[in-house]
C-alpha cells in the first residue's frame, strides 16, 4: 500500500503528566501522540447502498468503522455535526468534495455497500481533499455475519494508509487468568471483547508469547506435574511440548522468524538461557552464567537477546547476540529490572522496574540510552507492545486484584479485564 | 664490625654529599640512569597481609547407611502420610536461596527421619513470596528447592530419593501482602511421593 507522505505519520514517545483521580499521587501517562501535532480529519458519511442492501449490515458497517477510527492516534472522523452541514450534490462530486473540504476534513472516504445474497461488497475510495486525488481505493468482498471483520480489516488499512504500521483492530491479546479457580490460558481482542478460555489444564499455566505471525502461542504449563513449556496451535486446538527439561521452563520468546523459541531453564537450580527449534528439537544452551538468568526476547532483527540476569548481583536487564556471545549489562541505573519487552522498532524496550517498594513499567531508549519510568498506582508489571509498538498493555493491581491495561490513544490506562485475576499480556497482530 | 658499619655510613654522607654538589654546579638537572636494584628479601620482616588460619573440620562419626524402619509402619496412604507431617518445611530469607541455620537444623532433623525411612521418596518445592515477577520467582524458587537437596544429599541422603520443583510464587501457603504472609511463603515444602 502506498503510504501518505503527512507529518501524522512521525509518532514519538513522549510522556505527559496528569492528575489522577486514582490515587493522591502524579501519575505518568504514556502518549503516543506528539502534543501539538493534529489528528487527520476523515469525513466517513454513509456508503451509498446499492438497491436491495442490508440497511442492518450497512449501519454496524460504518458504526464500526467509526468506532475504530476514534480510537486511532491518528486519525479522527469527521464529527456528525459538520457532516450534516454537508449538502451532497449528486450531480456534482467535485463540489460536494469542495463542501467536505469547507466542512472541515482533510480526507472523504466514500462509496458503495451491496448486499448479494449472504455476501457483502464494499467499494471504498478515500480522497486527499486538498489535492483532489484519491489516496485509496480497494473493493472488499465477505459473508453478511463478517461485516464487522470487514469493518475493522478497513480501519487498519486506513491506519497503515496515515501511519505506515498496522492497525490494531483484529489484533489479540493472550494472557493468563485464574477466574475459574486455576491459571488458564486466554484470549481476548484488543478491546477487552471476546474472551475465550484456550487451556483447561486444571494446573497452573504461565508466561504465553504469540509467534510473530500469529499462528502459535508458547506457554509454560504444570500439566504434567512440572512446569514444561508448550506450544499451541490456537486455531487448530493442537497442543505439544515443546521442552520437557530439568528446570523452570518458562519465559518464551520466539524469534522474528518464527523458527526458534529461547526460553529459561536448567538443572540443579540452575536457570539459564536455552534455544529450542519451534518445531521441536533439542534445547540449546545459550548462557552458562552461574546467576539466575531468565525472560529472554528476541530482538526485531533477531540478532540479539535481551535477557534479566542477577550476574551483577541484582536481576538486571543483560543483551546478548543470539548465538549467546557478548552478553553484557545493559541498565545498571536499575536495582531491579525484568520483563524486557522488545518494541517492533527494535530501538525501544519496555520492561519491569521497581520504584519506592512497587513495581513500574519503564521503557529505555536503546540509541540514546534515555530510561523513563511510567509510574501508576498500585504494581504495575509485564509490559507488551501493541504490534505497531505505539501502545502498551500491562498488568496492574491497582484495584486490588491485577487486571490487564491498556494505554490508550492519549496515553491513559484503559482496563481491559474485571473477573479474576488477569496477568502476562502478549499482543499480537493477527491470529492467522 | 663496629668500625665498618661507621665507615659506610660515613662514606654514605659523602656520596649524598657529592651528588648535591655536582647538581649545583651544572646549569640544569641530570638524572643518572638508575643502577640494578638488588632486593634481598628479608626474613624478619612481616608480610603485611597476615595468612588466615582456618580452624580444622570437625570429624563426626560416621552416619550409618540409609537404613531401619520399614515403611510399613508408616501410614499406606501417601495423603495421610504427608499429613503425618515427618518432614519439615524450611523458610527462607527475602530473595535468597541460602539455607539459614534454622533451615540447616530442620534439614538434619529431615534427614535423621529419611535415613531411617530408606524407601520413603520426597519431591522438594521451591516456593517465594509475591514481591518478585513472575519468572523470577520461579527460577528463586528452583535455586531454593535444589539448595535443599543439595544439603540433605550432603547429608548422606541418596540424591535419586529426592525430587525438585518450582512453584515461584504460583501456590502460596498464604493470602497477604505483609511480612508475615510472605515469610510464610518463602518456603522449600516437602511431599512424600513413594514409600
Amino acid at each position: 500500500m502506498r503510504r501518505l507522505p503527512l507529518p501524522f505519520a512521525v509518532l514519538t514517545l513522549t510522556l505527559a503528566s496528569f492528575s489522577s483521580h486514582l490515587s493522591a499521587q502524579e501519575e505518568v501517562y504514556l502518549q503516543v501522540t506528539t502534543p501539538g501535532l493534529r489528528k487527520v480529519v476523515i469525513a466517513v458519511p454513509a456508503l451509498s447502498q446499492r438497491p436491495g442492501t442490508d440497511a442492518h449490515a450497512a449501519s454496524v458497517y460504518l458504526s464500526t468503522l467509526r468506532r475504530n477510527l476514534e480510537q486511532t492516534t491518528v486519525i479522527v472522523p469527521l464529527d456528525r455535526e459538520r457532516e450534516a452541514l454537508v449538502e451532497v450534490d449528486a450531480a456534482g462530486p467535485e463540489l460536494t468534495r469542495q463542501r467536505w473540504r469547507a466542512a472541515g476534513a482533510q480526507f472523504l472516504m466514500d462509496g458503495t455497500i451491496a448486499t448479494v445474497g449472504s455476501q457483502v461488497v464494499t467499494e471504498i475510495r478515500i480522497w486527499d481533499l486538498a489535492s483532489q486525488e484519491v489516496a485509496y481505493s480497494r473493493r472488499f468482498q465477505g459473508t453478511v455475519d463478517l461485516v464487522t471483520t470487514m469493518a475493522h480489516t478497513l480501519a487498519n488499512e486506513i491506519v497503515t494508509l496515515f501511519t505506515g504500521r498496522p492497525g490494531p483492530f483484529l489484533s489479540r491479546i493472550a494472557f493468563i487468568s485464574d477466574r475459574t479457580g486455576h491459571k488458564e490460558l486466554w484470549v481476548m481482542r484488543w478491546d477487552g471483547s471476546d474472551q475465550q478460555q484456550l487451556t483447561s489444564h486444571g494446573s497452573i499455566t504461565l508466561a504465553p508469547t504469540w509467534s510473530p505471525d500469529g499462528q502459535w502461542l508458547a506457554f509454560t504449563s504444570f500439566l504434567s506435574g512440572r512446569p514444561q513449556l508448550y506450544i499451541l496451535r490456537p486455531t487448530e486446538g493442537y497442543l505439544r511440548p515443546l521442552s520437557t527439561m530439568s528446570g523452570v521452563n518458562t519465559s518464551a520468546s520466539f524469534s522474528p522468524d518464527g523458527q526458534q523459541v529461547a526460553f529459561a531453564a536448567g538443572p540443579d537450580g540452575r536457570t539459564n538461557i536455552y534455544v529450542v527449534p519451534a518445531a521441536g528439537g533439542e534445547p540449546v544452551q545459550l548462557t552458562y552464567s552461574r546467576a539466575i538468568e531468565t525472560q529472554p526476547a528476541f530482538s526485531p532483527s533477531g540478532r540479539q537477546i535481551v535477557f534479566t540476569s542477577t550476574a551483577t548481583g541484582r536481576p538486571r536487564l543483560h543483551i546478548m547476540d543470539a548465538e549467546g556471545t557478548n552478553s553484557r549489562p545493559l541498565t545498571l541505573e536499575d536495582t531491579f529490572a525484568d520483563e524486557a519487552a522488545w518494541a517492533p522498532d527494535g530501538v525501544r524496550l519496555a520492561y519491569t522496574t521497581r520504584s519506592e517498594g512497587r513495581f513500574q513499567i519503564a521503557t529505555l531508549d536503546l540509541r540514546t540510552s534515555v530510561r523513563t519510568v511510567i509510574s501508576g498506582p498500585g504494581n504495575n508489571e509485564s509490559p507488551a507492545w501493541s504490534p505497531d509498538g505505539t501502545m502498551l498493555v500491562f498488568q496492574s493491581n491497582r484495584t486490588g486484584k491485577h487486571q490487564i491495561y491498556m494505554t490508550d490513544a492519549d496515553g491513559r490506562p484503559r482496563q481491559l479485564t474485571t473477573e479474576g485475576n488477569n496477568i502476562q499480556p502478549s499482543w499480537v497482530v493477527r491470529v492467522q | 664490625m663496629a668500625s665498618f658499619g661507621t665507615l659506610s655510613r660515613f662514606s654514605m654522607v659523602a656520596l649524598v654529599a657529592g651528588v648535591v654538589l655536582t647538581g649545583c654546579a651544572r646549569s640544569r638537572p641530570v638524572i643518572a640512569p638508575e643502577a640494578p636494584i638488588r632486593v634481598e628479601e628479608d626474613r624478619r620482616a612481616l608480610p603485611e597481609t597476615p595468612t588466615e588460619v582456618q580452624p580444622e573440620v570437625p570429624m563426626r562419626p560416621a552416619t550409618y547407611p540409609e537404613h531401619g524402619v520399614a515403611a510399613g509402619e508408616l501410614p499406606a496412604d501417601l495423603e495421610e502420610l504427608n499429613r503425618a507431617g515427618f518432614l519439615k518445611d524450611v523458610f527462607f530469607e527475602t530473595d535468597k536461596h541460602d539455607l539459614t541455620e534454622e533451615a540447616r537444623n530442620a534439614l538434619a532433623a529431615n534427614a535423621a527421619w529419611l535415613r531411617t525411612h530408606p524407601t520413603i521418596r520426597i519431591l522438594v518445592e521451591g516456593h517465594c513470596d509475591e514481591r518478585n515477577t513472575s519468572e523470577y520467582n520461579m527460577a528463586l524458587g528452583w535455586r531454593r528447592a535444589n539448595a535443599v537437596r543439595a544439603y540433605l544429599v550432603s547429608l548422606g541422603i541418596s540424591a535419586n530419593r529426592i525430587e525438585t520443583l518450582s512453584f515461584g510464587k504460583e501456590r502460596p501457603f498464604v493470602l497477604g501482602n505483609n511480612e508475615w504472609a510472605w515469610s510464610q511463603n518463602r518456603r522449600g515444602h516437602f511431599r512424600i511421593v513413594g514409600r
